[in-house]
């Protein structure tokens, strides 16, 4: 064995290190050129003292090639990078282009950073630390996993997949790696499971394609704030442009939407059309149109997510646009100036979109669901929304593409956004501080309080996590709120169903044994009284509502061949991902 | 000779896992004015017990039944379970069917020798031809040592198998077209003049246009199908490109042992979801033939699953026409999407014993062979299989043919 006990660090000043380093990567795919040149960026991660591999106390790099069957031993960390003498090196700064492109360590680490780079945001935007859904606290990641146009997380695995095939003409290695939204994706997919992982088990059209969806937000608006890209964007939309300066003419949503966007996606979907660039691509495409979610041909994931970005990617546009009327004159706009509003743009939009998980439902998640919960989350930090408006335009555009915020809100500080529950819940059993991060504290205030919170109690209950999480308010002042879920499922026989006022779906079997679920997400203040309690009830009959919206969800899965033996999960991205490919022969609509 | 059929004798075969239908047509008493019909002749699993040369004997067998003259031959796709029987090469028992000279051989517009109507079709019968490559590397990866858990490597080598080129089954099939009359056949044509007095309806494959027309706006996209045609040659290129490694590999140490072995096995069952999935796409190449002979109706869909149906489904008349059927070939032996519930949902004569003219259901299976039980995907099917029996009348080959070579039906008139 030649590997990690050599390569340990061993005693390496840490007081001294700067708490995050500069890493380069790749900021758009390889096959994305300006004035001939690979976009590079230097991404700002956390510092720490790497392993080989790379492996750090997150990210754990495996380069194993189950196509192949063979293993690569780890990259070792180059001279400097671990802070030996002075700050750390950022080793790939000046390598050439041909050695990044086929240098298999700097592949390595570009994965690395991406990951590393993604769970800092969601850590950044949530207050708190973010962990997997399996427990551990590594994740894999091959960044040659398999030869293969396909990149996936895996829980089974606990990793990062990411494939790499030869291109068309039969010339190049194209690696998955190597595409910075890719890796985004991936990440995302493997974050989000870690935050709520009851998305990944069968629900409705929206639930699957919100995994998707969601992996897309954070992929395109993560690439769109670093300015070199919105400057490629900028570049490719206003064509008459020269030097420092854009003609204003130019500058429209409908201008950046077709030929910046659409232009950037038609080029990094050159040679990675069979895995991702076709996100972007789709999503712009799709205008304005109220009724694709309800039409029948968006219940495919990846269809379904496409109008949940588009509407996202829409609302960027508009508050870029109106944005840039601010600076410049009536003829010309500094190029500058306004690829560094599109890029902070992107990066708070996309700090909404995280924080929004927080306040969505952990079971069933619909659409409507994460537009009052994106709505919900900035107002609470952010209550004006002056400077951008982002509100104001997520709203419309949601509303445009025909995804109405589920909250009703009668409150009047924000419309969508949810409602603070009636106060009524009681607390003096409770330790305040134990409820902030006890599992076993939160359900006794859940059992106490089952009135209030209409818990169903046939139903099994469980508390999923209890997390405390720091937040910079609006008066620059720390917010220290406990944010928590806990799911519910009863198992009935499908004979019962009707008794429950839920649809039995047409033939299936009256001894069959059928589960529902339920639960919510709670978000205690400082003081651990409940702020939000958000959520879908398991059944409640007082609202109707509530029982349609189990007998939809049934009688999809039972028709979608859920309740078959063996499909009990469907946790598998990879083969949600291949079916893209392959939909020709099978896109067809089925007649029933 | 009457020109329509007094009855009808079908006998099913015993292929093991396969198809083999030998269909007599009867006019009057005279058995030298029979007319034959065989559909299908392939195997790619023996049935229990059965001697070595299974195979011969069942095409001597159909030999003596046709008094050695076939009229009609059917192979509904290019599938070993359905054609194997066919190969001049190894037993012979293509050549003892060649002897038979068909007059007509009914195949799928897929398999025309000659030029593709058009680009677009050409492209995509040049992806068929990708997926036979790809079924024979994936055959050769299982075949590694320690690639996956022994269930995954049965059921990708059984179904890698079943894809490969058969070559010589269908050069003897090209063949004996040539000599007699062929017919490369879609959805919508009508073989009327085969048969005295029997009307052939072909209910499937749909041309790409016609799959076009009845795609919804969004998956016409052009995209789509240049997709298809691309995800296919870079699974092919890149696993043949693959097979070589460059370098020596490395010995994995104890802190990534744990992640190689999930990842080997991850990687196994998605071959197997790729295998699948082309073994869906050329299953859905298959002929669906609709026999009309009097009143009666005998539905032969070979292998045709949910997507060739759904294009017979959407029209109103053929559903008209399908809502009678006598005899039903149970699809792809008795898997679940090849029945389509759409479809099971139009047969009237479907119903308990006491139904007058209850359906015939026959199901050319052997259980135990492909897919498994625990994942939902065995065949036949548990719960298809429980519907045909109390909804129907219905012979499986597996369990009816036990004792002998086949099992007849007859159909009186």
């Amino acid at each position: 064995m030649k590997t990690d006990q050599s390569s340990a660090p061993a005693a390496v000043r840490l007081h001294a290190a700067p708490p995050t380093r500069k890493l380069t990567i790749l900021a758009l795919d390889p096959s994305v050129r300006s004035s001939g040149k690979l976009l590079r960026t230097q991404i700002e991660i956390p510092n720490e003292v790497l392993s080989a591999g790379p492996r750090g106390y997150r990210v754990h790099i495996v380069d194993y090639d189950a196509t192949t069957g063979s293993f690569r031993s780890p990259a070792p960390i180059p001279a400097g990078m671990n802070g030996e003498s002075g700050p750390p090196c950022d080793p790939f700064e000046k390598l050439s282009e041909d050695r990044l492109l086929a240098d298999p360590d700097f592949h390595a680490f570009m994965a690395y950073g991406i990951v590393m780079k993604t769970l800092a945001r969601f850590e950044f935007a949530l207050g708190r630390r973010v962990g997997w859904s399996y427990g551990g606290h590594e994740i894999h990641v091959a960044p040659h996993a398999f030869a293969d146009a396909n990149a996936y997380y895996s829980e089974q695995t606990r990793g990062l997949h990411f494939g790499y095939f030869t291109s068309a003409d039969g010339e190049r290695t194209i690696y998955s790696c190597l595409s910075h939204e890719v890796v985004a994706h991936e990440t995302t997919h493997a974050l989000l499971d870690g935050l709520r992982e009851r998305y990944l088990y069968p629900s409705s059209p929206q639930q699957g394609g919100f995994h998707e969806g969601f992996a897309d937000i954070v992929a395109l608006l993560s690439l769109l704030s670093a300015q070199s890209v919105v400057a490629k964007v900028l570049d490719l939309g206003a064509r008459k442009a020269s030097g420092e300066f854009l003609p204003r003419a130019q500058i429209t949503p409908e201008k950046l939407r077709r030929s910046g966007l659409f232009a950037l996606a038609q080029e990094m979907g050159a040679e990675l059309s069979g895995v991702h660039g076709q996100a972007l691509r789709r999503s712009v495409t799709l205008q304005p149109r109220a009724d694709y979610l309800t039409s029948g041909d968006y219940d495919e994931p990846h269809d379904c997510g496409e109008v949940l970005v588009a509407a996202v990617l829409n609302a960027y546009l508009e508050v870029w646009v109106e944005r840039l009327k601010a600076i410049g004159d009536r003829r010309k706009l500094d190029r500058q100036r306004a690829a560094e509003e599109g890029a902070e743009i992107a990066d708070r939009l996309l700090t909404m979109c995280i924080r929004a998980i927080d306040y969505c439902p952990p079971t069933d998640l619909q659409f409507g669901d994460f537009a009052s919960a994106v709505l919900t989350a900035d107002w609470e930090l952010n209550p004006h929304d002056e400077k951008y408006r982002l509100r104001g335009a997520l709203l419309a555009s949601f509303k445009s593409y025909g995804i109405e915020p589920s909250s009703l809100c009668s409150a009047s500080h924000q419309e969508g956004a949810w409602d603070r529950p009636p106060d009524g819940f009681q607390y003096a059993n409770t330790n305040f501080d134990s409820l902030q991060s006890d599992p076993g504290e939160l359900f006794r205030f859940l059992w106490e309080n089952r009135g209030p919170f209409r818990l169903n109690e046939q139903a099994y209950t469980r508390v999923l996590s209890v997390r405390p999480s720091i937040r910079t308010g609006p008066d620059g002042l720390i917010v220290k709120e406990t944010v928590a879920e806990y799911h519910q499922q009863l198992t009935v026989l499908a004979r019962e169903l009707r008794g429950l006022g839920v649809a039995k779906p047409s033939g299936m079997p009256a001894d069959m044994a059928v589960t529902i679920y339920g639960g919510n997400a709670l978000i205690f203040d400082q003081f651990g009284r409940v702020k939000y309690n958000i959520g879908n009830s398991i059944l409640d009959p007082s609202r109707p509502e509530v029982q349609e919206r189990q007998s939809r969800r049934l009688a999809y899965l039972w028709e979608h061949g859920a309740f078959d033996s063996g499909a009990a999960r469907m946790r598998a991205f990879s083969r949600i991902h291949a079916q893209r490919g392959t939909s020709w022969y099978r896109s067809l609509r089925r007649p029933e | 000779m009457a020109a329509i059929p007094s009855s009808i004798t079908v006998r099913m075969y015993n292929v093991g896992f396969g198809d083999c239908f030998l269909l007599t047509f009867h006019y009057g008493a005279s058995e030298r004015t029979a007319r034959h019909m065989l559909v299908d002749f392939g195997s790619s699993a023996a049935p229990r017990h059965a001697p070595k040369d299974y195979m011969r004997r069942i095409a001597e067998d159909i030999a003596r039944q046709t008094k050695g003259k076939l009229d009609v031959l059917v192979a509904t796709h290019r599938h070993r379970d359905h054609i194997s029987g066919f190969a001049a090469e190894g037993a012979g028992a293509g050549k003892i069917i060649a002897a038979l000279k068909p007059d007509h051989v009914i195949l799928p517009w897929t398999e025309h020798p000659d030029a593709a109507p058009d680009a677009r079709a050409a492209r995509f019968l040049g992806s068929l031809e990708t997926m036979h490559e790809l079924a024979g590397a994936a055959l050769r990866t299982s075949r590694n040592p320690g690639f996956a858990g022994r269930e995954t490597r049965a059921q990708l080598q059984f179904l890698g198998d079943d894809n490969l080129k058969n070559l010589s089954a269908v050069e003897n099939l090209i063949g004996m077209g040539k000599r007699g009359k062929a017919w490369y056949v879609n959805a919508g044509m009508t073989l009327n003049t085969l048969l005295p007095g029997v009307n052939i309806t072909v209910l499937g494959p749909p041309t790409l246009e016609q799959s076009d027309s009845i795609r919804t706006e969004r998956a016409r996209d052009p995209h789509e199908f240049w997709q298809f045609c691309n995800f296919w040659e870079a699974r092919l290129r890149t696993l043949e490109a693959a097979s070589k490694p460059a370098t020596p590999p490395d010995d994995p140490p104890p802190s990534v042992r744990w992640f190689i072995q999930q990842t080997r096995r991850v990687e196994a069952a998605q071959m197997l979801e790729l295998v699948r999935e082309l073994d869906t796409v050329l299953n859905n190449t298959s002929v669906i033939l609709l026999l009309e002979a009097g009143s009666r109706k005998l539905l032969f869909p070979g292998d045709a699953q949910i997507e060739n149906w759904t294009f017979a489904l959407r029209n109103p008349s053929w559903r008209k026409l399908l809502a009678d059927v006598n005899l039903y070939k149970v699809g792809h032996h008795g898997s679940l999407n090849a029945t389509p519930k759409s479809l099971w949902k139009l047969f009237h004569h479907k119903g308990s014993e006491q139904q007058p003219e209850r359906l015939q259901s026959l199901c050319s299976t052997r259980s135990g062979k492909h897919g498994n039980a625990r994942a939902g995907t065995e065949v036949p099917r548990r719960i298809l299989v429980e519907e045909l029996r109390k909804n129907s009348a219905f012979a499986s080959s597996d369990e009816d043919c036990a004792s002998g070579l086949s099992k007849t039906f007859e159909i009186r008139l």
